[in-house]
């Protein structure tokens, strides 16, 4: 470009011009973490979760500048990994496969009581990661998006394409389902807890 | 089949909602009196509670395979190389009909005339490339400023600019040695392979600045044919080439289904000389329009930075308007 730049009528270079993308850098650095474990829990592999969250920034990225001001950023990317993660089973042709793999694959314990303080034997632990892994995929990938990563129910209907009153009412049927797969291991608690 | 009564079952989500901390204070108030009743219900909330529990335990247990820092590393230079690539763009209603404007994170990389619906042909579409986005907002700055410059209030542009859509590194040295022909002024198609060094070329010349990405940033429209004649713009829109050249003072006139730059009308300057005259001074007249810019104005010599020769006196004797 040399020639362009030291003519006197030519064409400056600006370096102010140069599109900021920063805004886009605190979105990754906010919430890339996250929608990796959000995927690894799905698909409960690293090397998927690594290229679904990949694709799930990459696409959020094309559409950042388009998304209105004040919009649910992190309910937004959940709702595109979402969408990545059922095309990715749908192209797969495994769910059933996946599930019994994220069944097997999922959890690596932690020794010792949970943060709460309750101790929760594994067996326990283990037979709920298995129902969970058995799920449908609506019921599972609403039950992980609520109980694994808070989100609201408006957030989830957003993501599985369904209502409020739907993503509440696949949570619930997975809790039922893991209860009835915890029939006989619970030891039961009467008090709330908070 | 449960054979529970119909209060239990009607209570059943609320008990789920109630364990998962979920229920509003009428729906635990209700479960509440319903429990304080009921011993199954009672025991339902408590296995309720404790899948809850088990749950919660289960969010804190580290997942397999949950280190993000490598993937980080690979989306940061995926994200990298997309910016790179991305366009955002514009389509703008200008005094020349439809424009596009595109820019990449490196530069203004395309302005195009579009047809006059406004839609985007083939052609168009594939300079773009895949990665294009439609954002006004990216691009509505650079229109800002080009329709002042149409508008004849602005004579430059100074735009970074990608250049990676160029056809070849040749097309990319046309548009520079282009580039450098001053606001207002004009020159041949064998003026610009003559800057080149390479005073054969002059149809790879014209082929190369047929496809300039960028008209009017590159100013292709200040380059005509050594007869004077426009010869051609933007297919086949030399009318938009006679508008750019006026709005810089340049007059062309209409000549069969061209326009013709009277010689004998302009202030010339020698190529590579710092003053400019009147085209009768010396031998500037039996000059191949190659060697030679012209300008419409004498404003417009002296705003290039030129100055009136001291021999023919411009400033003193000009052409008349």
């Amino acid at each position: 470009m040399g020639g362009l730049l030291s003519h006197p009528g030519g064409f400056g270079v600006s370096m102010g011009r140069v599109m900021a993308d920063d805004a886009f850098e605190a979105v990754v650095g906010a919430h890339h973490a996250e929608i990796r474990r959000y995927l690894l829990r799905i698909t409960a592999r690293a090397s998927d979760a690594d290229d679904l969250s990949q694709e799930t920034f990459l696409r959020a990225f094309r559409a950042y500048r388009a998304l209105p001001d004040g919009a649910n950023v992190r309910a937004w990317l959940f709702a595109i990994a979402t969408n990545l993660g059922r095309n990715h089973f749908r192209a797969q042709s495994r769910r059933r496969k996946a599930y019994a793999a994220a069944a097997l694959e999922l959890p690596l314990r932690s020794a010792g009581a949970n943060p709460d303080g309750v101790a929760v034997a594994d067996e326990a632990r283990a037979r709920v990661e298995q129902v969970i892994g058995g799920l449908p995929q609506k019921q599972r990938l609403a039950f992980i998006m609520r109980k694994m990563h808070e989100l609201e129910y408006a957030e989830i209907g957003t993501s599985l394409r369904c209502s409020e009153e739907s993503a509440r009412a696949h949570v619930f049927q997975a809790l039922r389902k893991i209860r009835r797969g915890l029939d006989g291991h619970l030891a039961v608690t009467t008090e709330p807890r908070s | 089949m449960s054979r529970q009564p119909t209060s239990c079952r009607e209570i059943e989500p609320h008990l789920l909602a109630v364990a998962a901390g979920e229920a509003d204070a009428a729906a635990t108030e209700r479960v509440e009196r319903h429990v304080a009743a009921c011993v199954p219900c009672r025991q339902e909330l408590g296995h309720y509670r404790s899948v809850e529990g088990v749950v919660r335990s289960l969010r804190s247990v580290p997942v397999a395979g949950d280190d993000p820092t490598l993937a980080r590393a690979q989306l940061s230079a995926s994200l990298a190389d997309l910016r790179s690539r991305l366009l955002s763009f514009g389509i703008f209603p200008s005094p020349l009909g439809p424009m596009l404007i595109a820019r990449s994170e490196q530069g203004v990389a395309l302005v195009q005339y579009l047809p006059a619906s406004g839609s985007l042909g083939a052609g168009v579409r594939r300079l773009l490339g895949e990665e294009a986005v439609e954002d006004r907002h990216a691009t509505e700055g650079l229109w800002a400023e080009l329709r002042e410059y149409l508008e004849g209030r602005r004579t430059r542009l100074d735009w970074t600019l990608d250049f990676r859509r160029m056809r070849s590194d040749f097309q990319r040295r046309v548009l520079e040695a282009t580039a450098s022909v001053p606001y207002g002024g004009v020159t041949s198609y064998a003026g610009i392979a003559a800057r080149l060094g390479m005073p054969s070329a002059v149809r790879p010349v014209a082929q190369a600045l047929r496809w300039n990405p960028l008209p009017i940033v590159i100013p292709c429209h200040r380059i005509i044919g050594s007869t004077g004649a426009l010869t051609g713009y933007a297919g086949r829109r030399v009318e938009l080439k006679q508008r750019l050249l006026a709005v810089e003072g340049v007059r062309a006139v209409a000549a069969h289904d061209d326009f013709r730059v009277r010689r004998e009308a302009m202030y010339t300057l020698m190529n590579g000389e710092h003053e400019y005259c009147v085209p009768t001074c010396g031998s500037l007249s039996s000059r191949p329009l190659s060697v030679l810019t012209l300008f419409g104005t004498r404003e417009r010599a002296e705003a290039a930075g030129f100055e009136p020769c001291t021999t023919c006196r411009p400033d003193l004797h000009p052409l008349p308007a």
